[in-house]
């Protein structure tokens, strides 16, 4: 009815006076419950309003009456609310609406399996390549190993022989005093000077 | 955040559902102005309603008319799902004529015209009885 602070009704006794500059419009119920009723009000007893009897049965009647109406309203309203829940569910536009459900996902679905079945052949298909692709490399890498193998083997020939054939100019225990008398009688001069190109000095300073 | 089917809600709630006016726009002092309104009946005037059926304006307009509006359909589907309508929103309603028209406003119509009679009756009786005297002091 009028301004409440805080929404709650607080009886006026908590509330700061006026002077305290808090104010509030009104409040209902100035006394809280234990509070004794006023002097003024010591003889006093509380009477409903008067009421005109033959008012009253005029009033009877008519809210019987009114009653009556309102009553089979009501019960009307409820069966049209039934009724359009049945109509909704299972009436003629409810049967349309299934059935068009019913064939456009047929249709959905039947586009979704095509799409599948061509996914899958494109799938396949890209399978196959990879796997020859793999295969193919997988040869490629077999006979490189291979063609490896053999030059390894056949540098390693290379050396044995050329080892060998080297083995033949080495010194051995019986050749040895051969081949210091060879080697007195054959002295070597290596006091010469040479450069990137291969030219060979053999005049130098001591000369 | 959960939001509750309409079987839930009145399990929730666990009371009937009212049409009733609801206080709307407490921006402006001494303007009221009335939204008539499908709640649960424990709600407070002003709170959560769960659909607005309609408008009620009490001051009269420059053509001296209280406007008023219902959404009849609305009406009729709360009604059949069990609402209860307040007594001004029936009062207003039968008015209108969508329900019959309410004893009390009958009633009170009747009790103003007995009482302009009266008054009327008072006021002649008044009149006549100081015609009287002034003829005999006359």
């Amino acid at each position: 009815m009028f301004k409440v602070i805080g929404g709650r009704a607080l009886p006026a006794a908590r509330l700061l006076a006026p002077r305290c500059g808090v104010w509030v419009e009104s409040v209902r119920g100035r006394k809280s419950r234990n509070d004794p009723p006023a002097k003024s009000k010591e003889g006093r007893i509380k009477l409903p309003p008067p009421v005109d009897p033959v008012e009253m049965v005029v009033m009877k009647e008519r809210f019987t009456e009114y009653n009556l109406i309102m009553r089979a309203l009501r019960l009307e309203f409820k069966e049209e609310v039934l009724r359009k829940k049945y109509e909704e569910e299972t009436g003629s536009l409810a049967e349309e609406r299934a059935r068009q459900d019913a064939e456009e996902h047929k249709i959905l679905m039947e586009w979704n399996d095509a799409e599948n079945r061509r996914m899958l052949k494109i799938r396949q298909l890209r399978v196959q390549k990879e796997t020859a692709e793999a295969d193919q490399r997988k040869l490629e890498m077999i006979l490189k190993r291979d063609h490896e193998r053999q030059a390894f083997i056949q540098q390693k020939e290379q050396e044995i022989l050329q080892l060998q054939e080297d083995a033949k100019n080495f010194i051995t225990l019986e050749n040895l005093d051969q081949r210091i008398e060879e080697a007195l009688d054959r002295p070597r001069n290596y006091n010469y000077a040479i450069d990137r190109e291969g030219r060979v000095v053999k005049r130098t300073v001591l000369d | 955040m959960v939001h509750l089917s309409s079987s839930l809600l009145k399990k929730y709630h666990k009371g009937y559902i009212v049409i009733r006016l609801a206080l709307a726009g407490h921006k402006q002092a001494n303007r009221p102005f009335y939204r008539v309104v499908a709640a649960f009946n424990k709600r407070a005037r002003d709170g959560k309603y769960i659909e607005q059926l309609g408008s009620y304006d009490p001051l009269p307009n420059v053509h001296n008319e209280k406007l008023v509006s219902f959404n009849l359909d609305r009406i009729k589907y709360w009604m059949g799902c069990g609402a209860h309508p307040s007594k001004p929103v029936a009062k207003l309603l039968g008015l209108a004529g969508f329900f019959p028209l309410h004893p009390m406003t009958v009633t009170e119509a009747e009790r103003l015209k007995v009482q302009t009679t009266d008054l009327a009756a008072g006021a002649e009786g008044e009149g006549v009885q100081e015609e009287e005297p002034k003829q005999q002091s006359a």
